[in-house]
């Protein structure tokens, strides 16, 4: 990680110190002020309800309580616990059908030969740019025709079908890498291409299953269009609807409890970012992704 | 890939049955390809390409979602273009947001990638914090944070009083509303930053090392070096910034509770959208909308594609 060095020789040299000084100042206080806001958040929602908006813009609360989280859980009709569990599973259950459907469709366009590979792969890049309010509408009476809406199957069933082509873009370009040798030995001990791509490509390919896991579930969980417009009913509201069903009902009133929701919903994609932050750096350097 | 490569071996038996064989030799070569291919190909005839048809249909009708629609012909697009103020200031907001936001979000991306360039230890740490507004942004809690840094009693007038500074209410006056939009989304510069450090470090270091050699400044460096071997990436992160850019939602309806205001100053184009086809149920024109943006993207993409060959330099 540390040799990387474009160090400029001429003007380097002068100053080595002052001049990597300088630059650690720059970023520490660039750091500090892209973080500010998310700490001032924490901040907030750790303060007590009288100290509206009292504490400024400082980062430290006259005084601590959690009182904001244990009323916020249940700010709304219903507790975020049921919020929680509800994102959870849809999260969950979108993941394992991206990383399913988009990791068979990679290994057919990375590995397999059959007429029309390039024409089908051309497709699959276009739908890359394509935005998803083309399909909007007409997915919407679909959904409706099927009885679907007001449930989770829209935001869960399109993902079976490696509907987000990101993923298997994501994935062809990682199992185009893996030696050949390897899967045309398999061919050569008579192994099927199922057998082929579960018994070698996936083991070989982890990194990148859970690169794709880790962005399928961050991206769901933020989701806020989807189940906006296929989520009625509050038994079934994500975290994220949770929050904006807080809003509606308190206004900015109960704004440290308000915070308090948020800090949690944030939770989850913070914990993933501390645990998994190699792979979706590498994921986005090598894809170049949006987000 | 060819079917025929193996024909001529059966060339010696009779007609029929080399035709079977050929037959049954392609079933075998492509069933494999088709059956792992089959769950996409499925989603992209019925999800993808059948809906995207469905619009484009649905876009000449007047379709509400409960009557069966009425084809209207281009009525839908006559209204957009000569009868629908709303659709204007949709535009006018969406361009301004791209236009401003889009030169400053990779304007730091690439400044901050520059510096963390410089094998400074703890980049991985820098390298994180910048990062992570990218990766929160997207999220409702983040638009909620948004709406009360900015708001009248908010962190950011707090800050300005220190310095005797009474701010307006960011928020809440149409002037300033959608320059608080522009700055979250610069906020997040972490991932173009990402893919701008990644691009750097291609860079071989000897042309550096040749060009100060030679007296090059620093600045000349970066003009003569930096930026145009640089330039595909900058060109890959403006295509995909600026499409993201156009599809933006979360942040608009959230900061202005769903509604655009104050008077439509952060009706995003997709937000107008949304109110057309979930709030008014007007289906056929929201589908109208959905093909102009479509429109516009593969416009704006062409012609960027089209100005590569001024300013991208590809490896010869």
């Amino acid at each position: 990680m540390s040799n990387e060095a474009h160090a400029l020789p001429g003007q380097a040299s002068d100053h080595p110190y002052l001049r990597s000084a300088i630059l650690h100042c720059l970023l520490i206080a660039a750091s500090f002020v892209m973080l500010y806001p998310i700490l001032w958040m924490l901040a907030g929602s750790l303060r007590p309800a009288e100290d509206l908006f009292g504490g400024g813009a400082s980062l430290i609360p006259s005084q601590v309580t959690i009182r904001a989280y244990t009323q916020g859980w249940f700010g709304v009709q219903m507790s975020f616990g049921r919020f929680f569990l509800n994102s959870l599973l849809i999260a969950t259950l979108a993941t394992l059908g991206n990383v399913f459907a988009a990791s068979l469709a990679a290994y057919a366009f990375a590995r397999l030969n059959f007429v029309g590979r390039k024409f089908w792969f051309a497709l699959m890049l276009g739908t890359l740019m394509l935005p998803y309010h083309v399909t909007l509408i007409p997915q919407y009476v679909l959904f409706q025709n099927l009885g679907w809406v007001n449930t989770w199957l829209p935001l869960i069933v399109p993902k079976y079908f490696a509907v987000d082509a990101f993923f298997i873009f994501l994935m062809v370009q990682f199992f185009r890498g893996i030696p050949r040798e390897l899967d045309e030995a398999a061919q050569m001990d008579g192994c099927s291409p199922w057998r082929i791509y579960y018994k070698v490509m996936l083991p070989l390919s982890l990194p990148v299953l859970a690169t794709a896991a880790i962005f399928s579930f961050i991206w769901t969980w933020e989701d806020f269009f989807g189940p906006l417009i296929y989520v009625s009913d509050m038994n079934l509201y994500t975290v994220q609807l949770g929050l904006r069903s807080f809003i509606d009902s308190s206004g900015t009133s109960s704004w440290n409890e308000l915070f308090a929701m948020s800090v949690l919903s944030l939770i989850p994609i913070f914990l993933i970012f501390l645990f998994f932050q190699r792979l979706l750096i590498e994921g986005i350097a090598t894809t170049g992704m949006k987000r | 890939m060819s079917v025929s490569e193996r024909s001529p071996a059966a060339a010696g038996n009779g007609e029929s049955n080399a035709l079977a064989r050929s037959y049954r030799e392609a079933f075998r070569r492509n069933a494999p390809g088709y059956l792992f291919l089959a769950p996409w190909l499925i989603g992209f005839f019925c999800l993808t390409l059948g809906p995207a048809l469905g619009s484009l249909y649905l876009s000449l009708t007047d379709f509400d979602l409960l009557q069966t629609p009425n084809f209207v012909g281009l009525q839908n697009y006559v209204r957009m273009a000569t009868a629908d103020p709303k659709f204007v200031s949709a535009m006018r907001v969406t361009f301004l947001y791209v236009v401003l936001s889009m030169p400053l979000k990779l304007g730091f991306a690439l400044a901050v990638a520059m510096m963390l360039n410089r094998g400074l230890k703890g980049l991985p740490i820098y390298r994180a914090v910048f990062y992570l507004p990218s990766l929160l942004g997207a999220s409702v809690a983040i638009a909620v944070l948004w709406r009360q840094l900015f708001a009248a009693d908010g962190m950011v007038n707090s800050m300005l009083a220190i310095i005797g500074i009474e701010g307006p209410s960011w928020i809440s006056n149409p002037r300033y509303s959608l320059y608080t939009l522009v700055v979250l989304s610069v906020w997040q510069f972490g991932s173009p930053m990402i893919i701008f450090l990644a691009g750097l470090r291609q860079i071989p270091t000897d042309m550096y090392e040749a060009a100060s050699l030679d007296g090059a400044s620093a600045s000349r460096q970066f003009w003569k070096i930096t930026l145009p071997l640089l330039s595909p990436v900058i060109f890959f992160n403006f295509v995909i910034q600026t499409i993201e850019a156009f599809k933006a939602f979360t942040p608009a309806f959230i900061v202005s509770g769903g509604t655009g205001g104050p008077i439509n100053s952060t009706l995003f184009y997709t937000l107008y959208l949304y109110q057309e086809a979930f709030g008014n149920f007007r289906m056929g024109y929201a589908s109208a909308l959905a093909w102009v943006l479509v429109i516009i993207i593969a416009i704006f993409t062409a012609f960027s594609f089209l100005s590569t060959r001024y300013w991208v330099h590809y490896d010869e």
